[in-house]
């Protein structure tokens, strides 16, 4: 590592990685009969990180901020504190931070609390690393890194197979994914001879049409394997025997969007791609369709907020599809905080009664008064009610859909957006209202700890809205490949509100409501869509093709096993075939 | 002059340690058998573990005159020793590797009746590696060849009162023989053509391809594909490498078959024309190789068999790199095929190393020669942390989980394939990274099974880990991490090589 230009924020990016990782090694190396120690350790390395992803923002810029030397086929290891880096990587370690303090009161007791927190920490720098990096190389690496952490931390506990299952089926399908991005990184060095990101924007003409639009569709690849779209959606509800706080942080929060933030970060240089556009359209629109009928019949809770995070995740995809890089990122913030509160507030529900079947669970309101209006807030920004944040980001996603987007995309997210509020509804009443529906009482609110990391979220989910107008300078000014629309937060709120797509959803959401509370009234209507209810309820088959593709591989690698028959004579005979076949070859080819 | 003597040296010292073990073990075992266990009983071991690491010093003085000269040779009579940049991979690695399993093997092999026999084939294998690295003819490249197969056959049946060590001892005597006679009808047959074993007269007497050197060239293929284990010549591979004391098998897994490696890549150097078909070759071996590698891995549960698959398949890597530098010039290609060689030897050589480390205090150290089941490992890294660690790593490594060593060289390797802009070649890139995902479907399982909160019974009653195990570990897993960060670290080794590979395959 020849040479590194230590300015203000190269160090500030290098802390923002090397803490949490530092960390990491300091909580394994302290050993688990310390659990208190382990605990100040993660919360202040967590933290700290946070600290130092804010403190980034008055250096955002342009410019390389930080360069590593490495050299021959791996390049310069290079870092850039843009908008969109800085944004995510402080959406990484202030979330990420919040987990770690809800993670004190929901691992309390945890035998191998050490793997736990330095996985933690060791997901949350890479994460920041992964959206701080310039390099294609190194976000690769960072990809992979988060890839792996996310599958320890679902495998947490080892014991059960389900979980070990859920792990490796995510740690499977993102890494296929990933050799999207692999093969894209790999295309631009073969012919641009630098994995840096703004060379391959600013240069992106360069390279043949038909090689840019393969690192296209590869990217798209990695980035629905990441975030959890169609047709990769199904390793994300299985990711749910994860630890709570974990489902909240990498599966909601910061995980699962870098698919959204490898999008809008390549989308200058892929817009002009036939197809391409398009088809991240329909990928954002399949999957929030898919992703809402499923949660409107799933009963376990985790469940629900999965597929639930899938159909938001499909709103972001569809924002980068229709162009408004803004509007997909915005959705993106209020969906990490109001997400995470979800996520988190479930977490205390589930610790509290230990069931995560919604159909257990009924009346729980009375017992857990501040969880359950935190989670109603979550719940009303998730449907989109104003003046929560989710409402102005939704209301932003679909006005861009509606004016720069095809029709019947704009239609079928509004109608998704009810179909929203709809099993938000479902699901903040089958667990905190109507009557306990087994005699599971739970231990009662949610502890100390826990509330520390709710409340902020709580407050999050009104005020985050705010940040529209600073946040547009930001992206504005340090992205320069990117055309984004400057305005300020006031003029944001006043587009969202004259504008008729507002209306139609608000009208949309209302119906969608009002469809849960009459359900009593509706229900000849059910009838023809119990076969619908069915089909949602198995994944729409996704879950068996995965099923079938694995199965496939394992008869043949069994059937493969018959070839080593352990006797020398077909040993030696393998040899010989062998010879023959390559003089074969050899002699016809020459 | 000096790098001269040093060459001599270089060979000559793992020789002489050879037969120095072996007696100095038979004086010692006399005063042990009337008395108790003392420090004695390691005199052999440690006698060779210092005399290899003490190679490495002539080793460095013959790598000063390597880099500026690009290459060190010295003359007996008709023999001509000649030590090049892949020569100087091949030494590094082996006395690298050799020096951490002698240390390892102190406490492995403590208790085995013939301990000074294992120190005195180990290293006669290790310096017959060390001479096919460094030949520049066909009869001493196929001479220290069969002398290398000689000395780990019968390491593979080292345990000679196990039915199954022995049956895995033959099959690998057996098919590496068929192999040995493939490669001297070759040379014969070359032998024929030109009239001269010398590799350069050879190359350069070679103009246009023959019927008589093209079937050379298939045998050689065949012959050294035996030891490379390239499919379907693969299948003595999984018996001898999971027979094997381990550290044994970290050493025929790390650098006895890509010792094969280089004496076919010698051999195809001297034989190569127009065409690049040897390159095509290689990739179609690599290709296939790396898929039946991990399908017979994925379903396997006894943990020594199922790394020894997955060298079939890290040879395929190897051969990747390699092809595209042999078919398309491609010098990331020869770089990163060497880089991954390394890497390998340290990653599978480390992953060999813990499973042996369990293996030991599982069953042998009880007395009992059952081979570690996946099964065993459950909960391994709370009683076993160190060790549990550095497989975890060593596996993860291997299967190209950054960042770790395995995945910088994977990395350059898919550059070169890349690089060739050829759409076959980036195919079978994409299918190898398909490979390595399918690589971690039976590594990932593994992994968790050692961070399991129940232990097994074996584990909770398993002997306790020696620091003879845990230290090269520790110092394997740092390594493999470190490489991982700093991915040019290793260029001062594998740029050489690469570039005498290069000059083999006319660049």
């Amino acid at each position: 590592m020849a040479s590194a230009n230590f300015t203000i924020p190269a160090n500030l990016i290098l802390l923002t990685i090397g803490l949490p990782w530092l960390g990491a090694l300091l909580v394994w190396w302290i050993g688990n009969s310390h659990p208190k120690a382990q605990n100040i350790l993660a919360v202040a390395f967590a933290l700290l990180s946070g600290v130092t992803a804010l403190a980034l923002i008055p250096f955002a810029g342009k410019e390389t901020a930080l360069t590593i030397s490495v050299g021959g086929p791996f390049g310069d290891f290079t870092f850039v504190a843009d908008g969109l880096g800085i944004f995510l990587a402080a959406i990484a370690t202030v979330i990420g931070s919040l987990a770690v303090i809800f993670s004190i009161d929901y691992m309390h007791g945890d035998h191998q609390l050490g793997r736990y927190y330095a996985m933690v920490l060791f997901f949350i720098g890479a994460m920041a690393g992964l959206v701080l990096t310039s390099n294609m190389l190194l976000a690769f690496v960072f990809w992979e890194i988060t890839a792996f952490c996310s599958f320890d931390l679902i495998s947490f506990n080892n014991d059960d197979p389900k979980a070990v299952a859920g792990g490796i089926k995510a740690l499977i399908m993102t890494q296929l994914g990933g050799i999207g991005l692999l093969g894209g990184a790999l295309l631009v060095y073969s012919y641009l001879g630098t994995y840096d990101i703004s060379t391959f924007l600013a240069g992106a003409n360069k390279l043949p049409a038909n090689v840019l639009s393969l690192m296209a569709f590869g990217f798209l690849i990695a980035a629905a394997a990441k975030s959890a779209q169609f047709p990769f959606q199904t390793w994300l509800p299985d990711a749910m025997e994860a630890p709570t706080p974990i489902s909240a942080l990498i599966h909601a929060a910061t995980m699962v969007n870098a698919g959204v933030y490898l999008l809008a970060r390549f989308y200058p240089a892929f817009e002009q791609v036939p197809g391409w556009t398009i088809s991240v359209i329909i990928v954002g629109v399949l999957t929030a369709l898919l992703g809402a009928l499923m949660a409107m019949v799933a009963n376990d809770l985790k469940r629900v907020l999965a597929y639930s995070t899938v159909s938001q995740l499909g709103y972001m995809v569809y924002a980068v599809g229709v162009g408004s890089i803004f509007s997909s990122q915005f959705h993106l913030l209020s969906h990490s905080v109001f997400k995470a509160l979800l996520f988190l507030a479930a977490g205390a529900v589930i610790h509290s009664v230990g069931t995560r079947d919604m159909m257990q669970m009924g009346g729980l309101g009375r017992r857990m008064p501040l969880v359950r209006l935190v989670f109603i807030i979550g719940a009303l920004a998730l449907a989109g009610i104003p003046i929560l944040n989710g409402f102005w980001s939704k209301e932003l996603v679909l006005e861009s859909g509606m004016s720069d987007g095809p029709q019947w995309a704009y239609i079928i997210m509004v109608i998704t957006a009810g179909l929203t509020a709809y099993y938000t509804a479902r699901c903040v009443w089958l667990v905190f209202y109507g009557q306990p529906r087994s005699d599971l009482h739970g231990h009662g609110d949610a502890p100390a700890a826990m509330s520390v990391a709710l409340i902020p979220l709580a407050i999050g989910a009104f005020l985050t809205e705010l940040l529209a107008g600073p946040f547009i300078r930001m992206l504005n000014e340090t992205l320069p490949f990117h055309s984004i629309h400057e305005l300020s937060t006031l003029e944001i709120f006043q587009d969202v509100i004259t504008a008729p797509a507002t209306l139609v959803a608000l009208a949309v959401i209302a119906l969608g409501l009002l469809a849960w509370f009459t359900r009593g009234f509706l229900k000849g209507l059910s009838r023809p869509t119990q076969g619908l209810v069915k089909i949602a309820a198995n994944s729409f088959g996704f879950d068996s093709i995965n099923n079938s593709i694995v199965r496939l591989i394992q008869v043949c690698a069994e059937a493969l096993r018959n070839t080593q028959t352990g006797m020398i004579s077909w040993n030696v005979f393998g040899i010989v075939g062998g010879l023959l076949i390559l003089l074969a070859i050899l002699l016809i080819g020459a | 002059m000096y790098a001269n003597d040093a060459l001599i040296w270089l060979i000559i010292a793992p020789m002489l340690a050879s037969p120095l073990a072996y007696f100095s073990g038979k004086l010692v075992q006399r005063k042990i058998n009337t008395g108790k266990r003392n420090w004695t009983e390691y005199i052999p071991g440690v006698l060779t573990t210092l005399i290899l690491i003490s190679d490495l010093i002539p080793l460095s003085i013959c790598a000063q005159t390597l880099l500026d000269k690009g290459v060190v040779s010295v003359t007996f009579g008709q023999i001509t020793f000649h030590l090049d940049g892949i020569g100087f991979l091949l030494t590094t690695v082996v006395l690298a590797l050799g020096s951490i399993v002698s240390l390892y093997s102190l406490r492995y092999m403590r208790e085995e009746v013939g301990e000074e026999k294992y120190y005195a084939l180990l290293t006669a294998m290790i310096g017959s590696i060390i001479g096919l690295g460094c030949t520049s003819d066909l009869f001493n490249l196929w001479v220290w060849f069969e002398a290398m197969a000689i000395t780990t056959v019968m390491l593979v049946a080292f345990y000679r009162q196990q039915p199954a060590a022995l049956e895995s001892g033959v099959k690998y005597l057996v098919q590496s023989a068929t192999g040995s006679v493939l490669v001297l009808i070759a040379i014969s047959l070359v032998y024929t053509q030109v009239g001269s074993l010398s590799l350069d007269v050879i190359r350069d007497s070679v103009q246009s391809p023959s019927l008589l050197l093209i079937t050379a060239g298939a045998l050689f293929f065949i012959g050294f594909g035996v030891k490379i284990a390239l499919v379907p010549l693969h299948t003595w591979l999984p018996d001898a490498h999971s027979q094997a004391p381990s550290g044994i098998s970290a050493m025929l897994s790390g650098i006895v078959i890509e010792a094969g490696l280089v004496a076919l890549l010698r051999a195809l150097g001297s034989l190569f024309f127009t065409g690049n078909q040897w390159g095509y070759i290689l990739l179609g071996f690599g290709a296939l190789n790396m898929l039946v590698g991990n399908l017979m891995a994925l379903r396997q549960i006894e943990v020594k068999r199922m790394l020894a698959y997955s060298s079939l398949a890290h040879v395929g890597y190897m051969l990747l790199g390699l092809g595209t530098a042999a078919a398309f010039g491609q010098f990331n290609g020869a770089a990163g095929g060497f880089f991954h060689l390394a890497n390998h030897a340290l990653m599978k050589g480390s992953a060999f190393l813990a499973a042996g480390a369990l293996l030991y205090t599982l069953h042998l150290a009880k007395g009992d020669h059952a081979p570690l089941v996946v099964d065993d490992l459950a909960g391994a890294a709370k009683r076993y942390p160190v060790v549990a660690f550095a497989l975890s790593v060593a596996v993860l490594g291997l299967g190209g989980l950054p960042p770790l060593a395995g995945f910088m060289s994977k990395w350059q390797i898919f550059v070169a394939g890349f690089e060739t802009k050829n759409a076959v070649v980036i195919v079978l890139v994409i299918f190898a990274a398909l490979n390595s995902v399918l690589s971690l479907a039976y590594y990932a399982p593994l992994v968790n099974r050692m961070y399991r909160e129940k232990p097994s019974h074996l584990v909770e009653t398993g002997k306790p880990a020696s620091l003879l195990f845990t230290f090269p570990l520790i110092l394997m897993t740092i390594i493999t991490v470190i490489i991982g960060f700093y991915p040019t670290l290793l260029n001062w080794l594998t740029y050489p090589a690469a570039s005498s590979l290069m000059a083999l395959f006319g660049a």
